[in-house]
């Protein structure tokens, strides 16, 4: 089969894609620039009042907590991107390799997991976490004590719920990326003497790349926008990007300051995914070169 | 000056067009309707929403009440305020936010005359004129349930007299055993009370910082900062909360009714000649230029009637006190002792009346900031 490259200047091309186009601009664009709008404008006694200020960008810029718990919700996402990625590298090598007849058993019970409300399994974590709960009461009838482990309403706790309810989404990708892998490939270098470690390290890996980085990219940009875990199973004393804007659409009613933040994530997000998107595309052109 | 109002298409204009147009058709071909039910819409608070409370109403004055229930009380005003208020009726939400609504020309001010035998069933605290909910002389909305903010205790695991002041929420024996509620300002003004600022009044610099101070040291002993009522709850019966702070008896009741009789919540004694509760309270308004005025002024008289006061007390998630005397004889001694209302009044009078507090951004902003700061 021959693919046909066509440039975006192409009418059918962009014939084909003007639906697309159309939703997009009326459902995220539009919605975006009034957030821009709305950001400059101000608030008296909790209304809108339709004025042209910068004062909300320069509380922005001269308030360090909101930069505080952006900074916590860019590490803790990039952790939790990190964790789902070497969760779920070994997890579909084995769907696809090791365990290929329980293959559509683990497949069910992840999408089941996945299907499960969010807000349901997190308090069941809670409940499962907590100092009087499941776990404790396991690891004290093994002999450890009452309250073996305290981490319910912690970091820790909240990168448990995020990675927890994140997994899925780096399972899949990945998973679906080996399965394409031409089998007959790693069998060459185990022909070759590879062993199993380098033939994944050279043959499996490269050739899964492009569903890490996708796996990568939506555990990022959803763990972003994490509301329930770091409220729920943090405890909220740690509060990421999510619930500083929640508090301050709704507890603090300043609707501009609001907007402020949720364009300050959306242009790091979108900033990192794009200098992300970069890297990845230089290591896949130098791989390629290296192979010619 | 022509209402500008009137000249923006909102929800209940496009019904009365569409309405006026299948009128018109119908008209053409059908003699005679059945006669159609009254359409309302009720914003309110989870409980307010009781069929046992609604559906009298409905079957009484042939409406329909749509209820929007409210799951925290700024952001329905910010709702109303956003342009809402022209789609809906009736409001029931916190007095302070209530009390903007006259003032920023989201609800209509009411005619104390004319909710004069309402007023007469209330207790003396809430008869006419009731400042807390009037502006310049002119009330916005009725008081329809109470309570009070305090430190709500386990005494299977503390004493309520550790309780007699906020000092446990800064003693290193309660670290990481104090919960608090993230319900707005509630828990703020508690801690600046303790604090020795009247946070109500008009506030300079130094005061601020103190507040600071006072919520920097409450978040080294904070657990966990909690909006869902069922963590905060089980956390207390287990007793890995020691205490609920900026909660009080809306946390409570619900326990109590389950026969928790354990659970309680106070009010600390004075301090530094300041009281240190605060006393709550959801009212229920008229939203500006309502379609049914004379419907929604019975629909606030209804929620505020001694039956339906009891009903309204009384809910599946949490159990409130209410401003009706006439209702008191209604409740069984069980719904009394549930709802503490032996100790009401000694509550009352150990507290503030919560209201609109000059600098409560400042103070939103600063809690904001030192949660941040705090881990």
């Amino acid at each position: 089969m021959r693919i046909i490259r066509k440039s975006w200047t192409d009418p059918g091309l962009l014939l084909a894609t003007l639906p697309l186009t159309a939703i997009m601009a009326f459902f995220f664009l539009i919605p975006l620039v009034m957030t821009a709008l709305l950001s400059f404008q101000g608030t008296q006694y909790y209304r809108l009042i339709w004025t042209w200020s910068s004062d909300t960008w320069v509380d922005v810029f001269t308030h360090w907590h909101y930069w505080s718990i952006i900074i916590r919700t860019l590490t803790m996402a990039l952790i939790c991107v990190v964790l789902c990625v070497l969760i779920s590298l070994p997890v579909s090598y084995a769907m696809v390799h090791r365990v290929r007849s329980l293959e559509n058993h683990i497949t069910i019970l992840i999408v089941f997991a996945f299907l499960t409300d969010a807000v349901l399994k997190t308090f069941g974590w809670v409940l499962f976490l907590d100092r009087t709960g499941v776990m404790n009461g396991a690891l004290s009838a093994l002999g450890f004590g009452p309250q073996a482990t305290d981490i319910l309403f912690t970091p820790v706790a909240t990168m448990l719920g995020m990675v927890y309810n994140l997994l899925p989404y780096t399972i899949f990708c990945i998973y679906l990326s080996m399965k394409r892998i031409d089998r007959d490939l790693m069998l060459a270098a185990y022909d070759a003497g590879a062993s199993r470690f380098r033939t994944f390290w050279e043959i499996t890996l490269p050739l899964a790349r492009p569903g890490i980085f996708a796996g990568a990219i939506l555990v990022f940009v959803l763990a972003l926008g994490v509301f329930l875990e770091p409220k729920v199973m943090g405890g909220g004393t740690s509060p990421m990007a999510a619930e500083l804007i929640r508090q301050t659409f709704e507890t603090r009613v300043n609707w501009p300051l609001g907007a402020a933040l949720t364009l300050v994530i959306i242009v790091i997000g979108t900033a990192t995914l794009a200098v992300a998107g970069l890297a990845a595309h230089r290591a896949t052109k130098a791989a390629a070169e290296s192979t010619e | 000056m022509t209402h500008p109002k009137k000249h923006l298409t909102d929800r209940r204009s496009v019904l009365r067009g569409g309405a006026a147009a299948l009128g018109a058709a119908a008209l053409g071909g059908i003699a005679s309707r059945a006669h159609a039910a009254t359409d309302m819409r009720y914003m309110c608070w989870e409980g307010y929403d009781k069929p046992s409370i609604l559906d009298p109403f409905e079957a009484a004055n042939d409406a329909n009440v749509a209820v929007d229930l409210i799951t925290d009380s700024a952001g329905g005003f910010a709702k109303l305020a956003a342009g809402g208020y022209r789609d809906f009726d009736v409001v029931s939400s916190d007095s302070p936010w209530i009390a903007r609504m006259g003032p920023a020309g989201i609800c209509d001010y009411l005619d104390d005359a004319e909710f004069a035998d309402v007023y007469d069933d209330f207790y003396p605290q809430f008869r006419a004129p009731f400042a807390p909910l009037q502006y310049e002389g002119q009330t916005t909305g009725l008081p329809t349930r109470w309570g009070w903010v305090g430190p709500t205790v386990n005494t299977n695991f503390d004493k309520v007299e550790t309780w007699a002041s906020y000092d446990p929420c800064f003693d290193p024996a309660y670290r990481d055993k104090i919960c608090v509620l993230d319900w707005g300002d509630w828990p703020i003004m508690p801690m600046a009370l303790h604090a020795g600022i009247d946070p109500y009044q008009e506030l300079g610099d130094a005061e601020l910082k103190e507040i600071r101070m006072v919520l920097r040291a409450l978040f080294k002993n904070t657990r966990a900062l909690v909006g869902d009522l069922s963590v905060a709850q089980k956390g207390l019966m287990d007793g890995s909360f020691r205490a609920l702070i900026g909660g009080g008896s809306y946390c409570t009741s619900a326990l109590r009714k389950d026969g928790q009789d354990h659970i309680l919540s106070i009010v600390p004694e004075p301090k530094n000649g300041l009281k240190q509760g605060i006393i709550w309270m959801e009212a229920t308004g008229i939203l500006k230029d309502t379609d049914n005025p004379e419907l929604s002024k019975k629909l606030v008289k209804h929620m505020v009637s001694p039956d339906v006061a009891v009903e309204l007390a009384w809910t599946e998630a949490t159990c409130n006190l209410v401003p009706s005397q006439a209702a008191e004889a209604k409740f069984t001694d069980e719904q009394k002792s549930a709802l503490q209302m032996d100790y009401m009044w000694e509550a009352w009078e150990k507290s503030h009346f919560h209201s609109v507090a000059p600098n409560i951004d400042d103070m939103l902003a600063i809690f904001q900031e030192e949660l941040a700061a705090s881990n």
